[in-house]
């Protein structure tokens, strides 16, 4: 068991002058499950990877416990990994492949036999013990890769990715599996997923990175109800968060259907005069055209249990400016009607077409600086 | 009272996607080129094979009937017996596979570690060396023969099966190299990964999971070069001079030099047909694993 330390962790590739990773400081808890997510690119997966001692550290380091990992090779990490694709050996049976470090360790027969009893007892293997791994089920093959990583006993499980090749109802099952397995050897956990779901259904804590940089790290609730800014709150939350353009005067933020007194903290925060309203589908009641902002119903999709509603707005004044998720920063006015995202009650009986009038809950509204994209804490 | 379903049957031949002609002009053109061109295979086949049960008389008179002399006689192996005996065929024979075996095993044991290397291991100017390997493979080794025969005679080479072991070692390399390089490359590389998390050294690697991997490629190489050295004759002419040295290819020559003064064509024919049969039976058992070893590593 141990902690998972970056201090200034940076990860440069060659000929390229703008870093993977920028100056990461993470710091995982004996234990914790830390899901790392991010959009492609972002450089979770080379942070995986530098804590696994596959990728160099240019600056700054990693440390394990109170051992300082930063130069150390691999194997004497005391770590497994978990690959996207589970880089399961395909000329060994599944008993060898998860015995394999601990033959290389010359651990005793005994001992390999048993542990690796265990682990496919856990993981539902014991039947396909002497198959190779091409006749295997992705699922099964995900959990030899998971058994691989059990059996070491390590201090830090490092997962990458592992559930993108299962398809989406074995995801489900194995997500639960993987973070009840987690619980249950409670062994420090570093998780990379691009999934939104995934990060927050599984983790303690949340990082989120953008552009090697780490965005916001806190557990799941905090980072859904408080992001940081711009960039987490449209990418945690799906459907994304609507954002809005505003512009506060006299202290308080007027938007389309809505005004929103600054608290003092907010308005010294505050750089210049526009501002960045979030709110989510959920925070929006549809009524009567008339009231609120009036839009027309482009799309329906109903889910069951929710229906979401895709709105254009009409152009005029206050009409809503939705901002480039992606930058985080205003899109440029493409001229295109903006659509806003409405969550309503499932079977609710909206339809293309319909104009409605959408009005926002401005209690749960998240408000931002416009120039530096950061939240305005109150 | 059941009714009787008839079982459902697939159709003999699946219905081909819309639109595809079966008998387009390209195709019946293609497929006539094919099958001229295996005709005339097997009839070359065919005539060496029944040429090489005749007598020199049938060969010349009925070039393409059936042999019967040697039948009637009750010594159908003649033509055989007497290559192998008499012209040095067996002796040539046991030569040739012990020095074409060593030859190919040593080119994969060399070669593969060092397509490994070259490959994967991020060797300091693995680039440049890699290059020089398949530079190699653009010179013609007939034209390095002579400076090859000075140098190896100055080192008492000539002459020597061991001197020609090492030629054809080392003529054989560079493809060999380039071969499993394109192999080794399109192996993935979490499995290295995985390997260097579980606690594997390089060279256990190498041999315990990369080795194993890269069984279809090293088979092909291994074949490949077996089958090339097999038919191996200027080198052999030019590096030999003794009778009990003498490779097959090399016998074959001699042989066809004394055959035609003493009119003994059908045991020269049987001694081409020991040469060649051996290689074709390979080629049609494992045609193909070399083809598949020959395409790997070039798609992804």
């Amino acid at each position: 068991m141990a902690t998972v330390t970056l201090k200034g962790a940076t990860r440069f590739y060659a000929g390229q002058h703008t870093p993977a990773v920028d100056a990461l400081d993470l710091e995982v808890a004996d234990g914790e499950f830390l899901v790392l997510v991010g959009p492609s690119g972002c450089g979770k997966s080379t942070t995986l990877r530098m804590v696994a001692g596959l990728e160099g550290v240019d600056e700054g380091g990693i440390a394990i416990g109170d051992r300082d990992v930063t130069d150390l090779p691999p194997k004497d990490r005391d770590i497994a990994m978990v690959f996207q694709n589970y880089a399961l050996y395909p000329h060994m049976t599944v008993r060898e492949n998860i015995g394999f470090h601990l033959r290389i360790r010359r651990e005793p027969k005994a001992l390999i036999a048993e542990r690796t009893a265990e682990a496919a007892q856990l993981l539902d293997l014991t039947e396909v013990l002497d198959r190779k791994p091409a006749q295997l089920s992705g699922g099964q093959r995900q959990r030899v890769a998971m058994g691989r990583a059990i059996v070491r006993r390590p201090q830090v499980f490092l997962l990458d990715e592992p559930l993108s090749n299962l398809d989406a109802k074995l995801r489900v099952q194995t997500r639960t599996q993987i973070a009840a397995l987690q619980r249950e050897f409670a062994v420090t956990t570093l998780y990379v997923t691009h999934d939104q779901v995934e990060a927050m259904t599984m983790g303690d804590r949340v990082a989120v990175m953008n552009g090697g940089v780490l965005q916001q790290c806190a557990t799941p609730p905090e980072i859904f109800a408080r992001p940081v800014n711009l960039f987490v709150a449209s990418f945690i939350g799906s459907p994304a968060i609507n954002l809005l353009n505003a512009s506060a005067a006299d202290d308080t933020v007027r938007g389309p259907g809505f005004e929103l007194r600054l608290t003092r903290a907010q308005a010294s925060s505050l750089t210049g005069t526009d501002v960045v309203v979030g709110l989510r589908p959920e925070a929006w009641t549809v009524g009567e055209p008339g009231t609120g902002v009036d839009a027309t119903i482009e799309v329906v999709e109903e889910l069951g249990s929710d229906q979401y509603i895709y709105c254009s707005t009409v152009g005029g004044a206050d009409d809503p400016i939705a901002v480039d998720p992606s930058l985080g920063m205003p899109a440029a006015d493409t001229g295109l009607p903006r659509p806003l995202t409405v969550r309503t009650q499932g079977m609710a009986p909206y339809a293309r077409g319909q104009r409605v009038g959408l009005r926002p809950d401005s209690a749960s509204a998240h408000l931002f600086d416009a120039n530096t994209g950061l939240r305005l804490e109150d | 009272m059941t009714a009787q379903t008839p079982a459902r049957r697939a159709p003999r031949r699946p219905k081909p996607p819309p639109g595809s002609r079966r008998y387009g002009p390209v195709r019946i053109v293609g497929m006539a080129v094919v099958w001229l061109f295996t005709a005339f295979n097997l009839l070359l086949l065919y005539w060496l094979v029944a040429a090489s049960f005749k007598t020199p008389i049938e060969i010349f008179q009925q070039p393409f009937g059936l042999p019967l002399h040697w039948f009637q006689l009750g010594n159908p192996m003649r033509n055989y017996l007497y290559a192998w005996n008499e012209a040095g065929f067996g002796h040539a024979f046991v030569v040739t596979v012990l020095l074409v075996g060593a030859a190919a095993v040593s080119v994969v044991a060399v070669g593969a570690p060092a397509a490994y290397a070259l490959s994967r291991l991020g060797v300091r100017g693995h680039g440049p060396l890699t290059s020089f390997f398949a530079i190699g493979m653009g010179v013609p080794f007939q034209t390095v023969i002579i400076p090859l025969f000075v140098a190896f005679s100055k080192i008492d080479l000539t002459n020597s099966l061991f001197g020609l072991y090492l030629l054809y070692v080392a003529l054989s390399l560079p493809f060999t190299v380039f071969l499993l390089t394109g192999f080794f490359r399109s192996l993935p590389t979490e499995l290295e990964e995985q390997a260097a998390i579980d606690g594997a050294s390089p060279v256990r690697t190498f041999v315990r999971v990369m080795l194993p991997l890269a069984q279809g490629g090293l088979v092909t190489a291994l074949i490949i070069n077996a089958i090339g050295l097999w038919n191996e004759t200027l080198l052999a002419i030019v590096f030999l001079q003794e009778n009990a040295k003498f490779t097959l290819s090399r016998a074959l020559f001699t042989f066809y030099g004394a055959a035609q003064y003493q009119s003994e064509y059908g045991g020269l024919i049987a001694g081409v047909a020991i040469v060649v049969l051996p290689m074709l039976v390979m080629y049609i058992v494992l045609a193909r694993r070399i083809i598949g070893g020959l395409t790997l590593g070039a798609g992804k």
